[in-house]
């Protein structure tokens, strides 16, 4: 598994990489496989589009109209469609659950993945196989093989229905991936550039927050990325360990508004567009980091 | 790897520090990984050789939840759904994406980032905002697919998709293949250009038309973007919940049940704890054995 | 969490170590501190209440009762959850082994639900409730009894009280009177006049049956008041409370299956409905497109809310033989249970007695929804309300209350939505579909004994 991380890392690279050899032949004109590659280009990313596009529309339209104009714009733009999501389904709360979950979890999870990173990737030490095989074991297992015994254990705690109930655990999953990627990350830097500092006499901690971690950036920044989008997303462990109505995420906040209101199809997609927009904005920014990360053979 | 006296070079200690220091390092992540993850698979196995409500006192009954388990048609039935699942998620978009591939141009392409950018939206989206979005599309009244299809004479294929025997696995499975397809495709485009050219120059001297092209030069070199598409859809496909969850809940007449929503279903909705453990055991044994094998094959091919 | 985190990751060591420091330090002032739970200020009282009254009408209900109840309880102020059917169903159990749970949940009676609860300990004994505030007044026996169960919640209808229902539940006939009037048809005095009358409207091209089965259970109650045309009240008790050997492989039910079946393929259904949702099934009927509606008593205050006042009128499923008795698929809402471990239990208590006291009642009747303590005699004459509370009359007066099949063992609920869905769905046999639901049931029998 851990070639996985390693090998293909480096998703950024194939622009600046083949950027002279591509660049000589876009000289080039227009021939049929040029097109086709547009067309076909052009046809997958409207399929893959296509129903954000036509959920966000349907929001802005009321019931009656939707039945009548599925695809096209609306006649009127009813703004206040999501306003009345808004206040109805509390996503106001919910978003404020989510966001509270979602950035400790982040920033805690790099932290610890970074010195976890570190230690498998520079250091020897005893014993340092077997801790290692078992983090990747939580990359592999699948939440639902823990689910229930964290319940139990969470129950005990006295921790069901904080916060902490969902913060811990995925600080947990995550710090597994972290290990394994910031360990590809480290092991990854030439010798001499941990040599010179340990010349000067720096001891390890300095070495990695002076000399290591200013070149780490973009690597921390996809998997912060990558946790961000695990914790957000994340379903199975909010519906189990969260119940109280203050704490839901968004997530769980979309899947029972749209039980109790089916048969509101505007108020439906008004909510489904609420919930997507966060994570939308996010991609927009970060972009890179994304595909990066989540073509990196990461799994959660 | 260079063997030195002291130390090897680029070890980011100085000799007096190890090796403690580096567990001082590991431990805080450690801790609360094995708290919180470790721990867990550990109980989750003990629980599955319990009869356990999830208050009483468990009592101890061997394999007995397993043998229920191999008994039960439920379990059976969402073990082959899931099965079937794996087709829609992982076979689909893997060849759809390759078949792209190997049609698209491998010149660069203006506005790739773009295209790369619209095409993995879906898979950055919350599968509860997918579930809803799709759940309306499939609607057999008001839902833009059976509205398009009698818009274009197609009537007779409209119909309930996801109340349908036949169709209601397919029509999430279909959600699968969407949300997975341009995942593959931005890898495997990525993959394709950081292909050599100078192998494909060397095929064409060889008078590879482009099928044998595709065969000997473009397949190989995506060997990892090969496996990763594959490892990642087949856990997806193997451990679905959420979108089985809003969208059908397994129904119509479990046509829909996948293993994790028994799992779900067991432990917190009739409170059978050690046999929902069981079944999340087998589940887990079901990912690593597949992920293992995927990797074990791609390593094979890669030697041979 | 500390605020400092707030904003999203810049990776600077600095914010690295803060954010670190601060989870540190929190965990070392006093352990981990209980992020996100609310400490109630000194004399303020938050009492968490979860329901399925989440339609729109049935909903404004219990905002208003709600809000009366926090003017009359100062320093109360109530949390409220409102969800549909199967997702309270789905998500109750979870909730109620919370610390932090609901106070007080409305619970689906029956071994899957209540019943499964009740073992867990869960569940606080309403007894001594009942007695206090003369609930027992307010139920009849027979609905006490769909409320208990044994300690061990494996007896259905015995036991102690663990639920307080609210509305009136029973299944029957919406019609559209127009439709009625422009076939020139009279209401039905038999089962054989149903059915035909629901030829007639097929045949005049409209939708004899708004109906949707994507959740499943809407087709327990279509089921189950064809079923009652052939079986009688003992075997239905016996049945429910998996008494004297009960089976679900009769020719009685096997008969009600094809019945069922029949009129599935006649096309008497909206077309689809597999894929229909139960909340989006009603709402055509409600617009006028389609002649009948057969559910529950639930969904009376939201046509009112939707149509003409005088649009619509309800009857009973009618008997093959007119005059004689029929049970109906019948009881009250799911029951309001008190979480075991609430600190707020007595508030609890209180505030259920809210529910079932006489301004509910008014309040329930204004929504056009039968309470169980309705009066008879405020029911306007002519409207959909005076149907049902005439209908609910009936049922008491001639002990024709019948039950919900669901609530019949623990994974009941399970096969029967799904079993029933294959015999709609065409995928089974009437015949194999009894033998199929017995399976279920024989085998919860069996384990019972032993």
């Amino acid at each position: 598994m851990a070639q996985l991380g390693e090998t293909v890392d480096g998703f950024g690279r194939p622009d600046a990489a083949r950027g002279a050899r591509g660049g000589e032949r876009t000289k080039a004109r227009w021939e049929p496989r040029l097109v086709l590659t547009y067309g076909l280009l052009t046809f997958f990313l409207l399929l893959a589009i296509g129903p954000f596009v036509i959920i966000v529309l349907a929001a802005l339209k009321t019931g009656e109209e939707i039945g009548r104009n599925v695809f096209g714009l609306p006649e009127v733009w009813r703004w206040g469609n999501l306003a009345d999501a808004w206040t109805q389904g509390q996503f106001a709360r919910y978003f404020r659950s989510s966001v509270i979950v979602a950035v400790p979890v982040v920033v805690v999870s790099c932290f610890l993945s970074i010195l976890t990173g570190y230690a498998f990737g520079r250091m020897r030490f005893p014993g340092s196989r077997l801790l290692f095989f078992l983090l990747l074991l939580g990359i592999m297992v699948p939440g639902e093989a823990v689910v229930i015994p964290l319940y139990h254990n969470l129950r005990r705690m006295d921790l069901l229905d904080t916060y902490w109930a969902m913060i811990l655990p995925d600080i947990a999953f995550s710090v597994s991936f972290g290990t394994l990627w910031m360990r590809g990350f480290f092991s990854q830097v030439p010798p001499e550039l941990v040599d010179a500092a340990t010349v000067d006499g720096s001891n390890s901690w300095q070495t990695l927050w002076r000399i290591l971690l200013p070149n780490a950036q973009p690597a921390i920044l996809t998997m912060a990325v990558l946790f961000f989008v695990w914790t957000w997303n994340d379903f199975l462990l909010p519906l189990v360990v969260i119940t109280d109505e203050n704490l839901r995420t968004l997530p769980l906040g979309l899947a029972f508004f749209q039980g109790r209101f089916t048969s509101d199809l505007p108020l439906t997609a008004a909510g489904a567009t609420i919930v997507a927009l966060p994570t939308i904005l996010v991609y927009a920014v970060l972009q890179r980091h994304f595909i990066r990360g989540l073509t990196s053979g990461a799994v959660k | 790897m260079r063997v030195t006296r002291a130390r090897a070079p680029g070890l980011g200690y100085r000799p007096g520090e190890r090796p403690w220091t580096a567990l001082l390092y590991v431990l805080p992540g450690f801790v609360i990984y094995a708290l919180f993850v470790l721990l867990p698979i550990g109980q989750t196995v003990r629980y599955s050789f319990f009869d356990w409500d999830g208050f009483s006192t468990p009592e101890f009954t061997g394999f007995d939840n397993y043998v229920t388990l191999f008994r039960d048609e439920v379990f059976r039935l969402a073990l082959r759904n899931n099965l079937v699942l794996l087709v829609f998620y992982t076979l689909f978009p893997i060849a759809l994406a390759l078949l792209l591939t190997a049609l698209l141009t491998r010149r660069r392409i203006r506005g790739l980032g773009f295209y790369r950018a619209g095409l993995f939206v879906p898979q950055v989206m919350s599968m509860v905002v997918v579930g809803v979005v799709w759940r309306w599309i499939y609607n057999p009244t008001f839902g833009p697919l059976n509205q398009g299809l009698r818009a274009v004479g197609l009537d007779g294929w409209a119909r309930p998709w996801l109340g349908d025997f036949r169709f209601a696995l397919p029509a999430v499975g279909m959600i699968g293949t969407w949300v997975g397809y341009g995942f593959a495709m931005v890898l495997f485009i990525a993959g394709v250009q950081r292909i050599d050219e100078d192998l494909y120059d060397a095929a064409k001297l060889d008078g590879a038309g482009s099928w044998q092209q595709f065969r000997a030069v473009t397949l190989p070199g995506l060997r990892n973007e090969v496996t990763i598409a594959l490892v990642t859809t087949l856990i997806a496909a193997l451990r679905t919940f959420d979108l089985v969850y809003v969208t059908t809940r397994g129904g119509p007449a479990n046509r829909t049940r996948v293993v994790a929503l028994e799992i779900y279903n067991n432990a917190f909705g009739i409170s059978r704890v050690g046999y929902a453990a069981a079944i999340a055991v087998v589940l887990t044994l079901v990912v690593l054995v597949v992920s293992y094998a995927v990797i074990t094959l791609r390593m094979r091919t890669a030697e041979g | 969490m500390s605020h400092r985190t707030r904003r999203l990751p810049s990776l600077s060591r600095r914010d690295v170590l803060r954010g670190a420091g601060a989870i540190g330090a929190a965990a070392a002032a006093g352990g981990l501190p209980r992020a996100g739970r609310r400490t109630a200020a000194q004399g303020e009282v938050t009492l968490k209440v979860w329901d399925s009254y989440a339609r729109d009408a049935e909903s404004g209900v219990i905002d208003t009762l709600n809000e009366e109840f926090q003017a009359s309880h100062p320093g109360v102020s109530i949390e409220r959850v409102a969800r549909r059917f199967d997702d309270l169903k789905a998500t109750a159990r979870l909730a109620l082994s919370s610390d932090d749970g609901p106070d007080v949940c409305q619970i689906n009676q029956g071994l899957s639900d209540m019943g499964v609860m009740v073992a867990g300990g869960i569940l606080t004994d309403l007894t001594p409730y009942a007695t206090r505030y003369g609930w027992n007044q307010k139920l009849s026996a027979g609905v006490i009894a769909r409320n208990s169960f044994t300690p061990d919640g494996a007896n259905l209808g015995e036991g102690s009280l663990f639920g307080m229902p609210v509305t009136a539940e029973f299944v029957g006939v919406y019609y559209n009177k127009e439709k009625l009037a422009a076939l020139g048809a009279e209401l039905p005095a038999t089962f054989a006049d149903l059915e035909a009358l629901l030829k007639g409207f097929q045949e005049a091209g409209e939708v004899p049956i708004a109906f949707g089965n994507a959740e499943g259970w809407p087709a327990i109650h279509t089921y189950g008041e064809i079923q009652n045309l052939y079986v009688d009240r003992t075997y239905i008790d016996n049945f429910i409370y998996g008494r004297g050997g009960a089976s679900f492989a009769t020719p009685e039910n096997e008969r009600a299956a094809a019945k069922l079946r029949e009129w599935t393929e006649a096309g008497y259904f909206s077309p689809d409905f597999s894929g229909i949702d139960y909340d989006t099934s009603w709402p055509p009927f409600a617009d006028g497109q389609a002649a009948t509606l057969i559910t529950g008593s639930w969904i009376s205050g939201e046509l009112y809310g939707r149509g003409v006042e005088d649009r619509f009128g309800f009857f009973l499923t009618p008997p093959e033989m007119a005059g004689t008795p029929k049970l109906s698929v019948a009881g009250t809402s799911m029951g309001y249970a008190i979480r075991n471990g609430s600190p707020n239990a007595d508030l609890g208590a209180e505030y259920i007695d809210s529910m079932v006291s006489a301004r509910a009642a008014e309040l329930w009747a204004e929504a056009e929804t039968v309470h169980i303590g309705v009066d008879p005699t405020k029911a306007e004459p002519g409207t959909l309300y005076a149907d049902m509370v005439a209908a609910w009359t009936r049922l008491n007066e001639t002990d024709t209350v019948g039950h919900y099949l669901d609530w019949a063992t623990p994974t009941f609920y399970d096969t029967l939505t799904a079993s029933l869905q294959e015999l709609l769905g065409m995928a089974v046999e009437p015949a194999q579909f009894v033998e199929q639901v017995e399976a279920d049931y024989a085998a919860y029998l069996a384990e019972k004994g032993a």
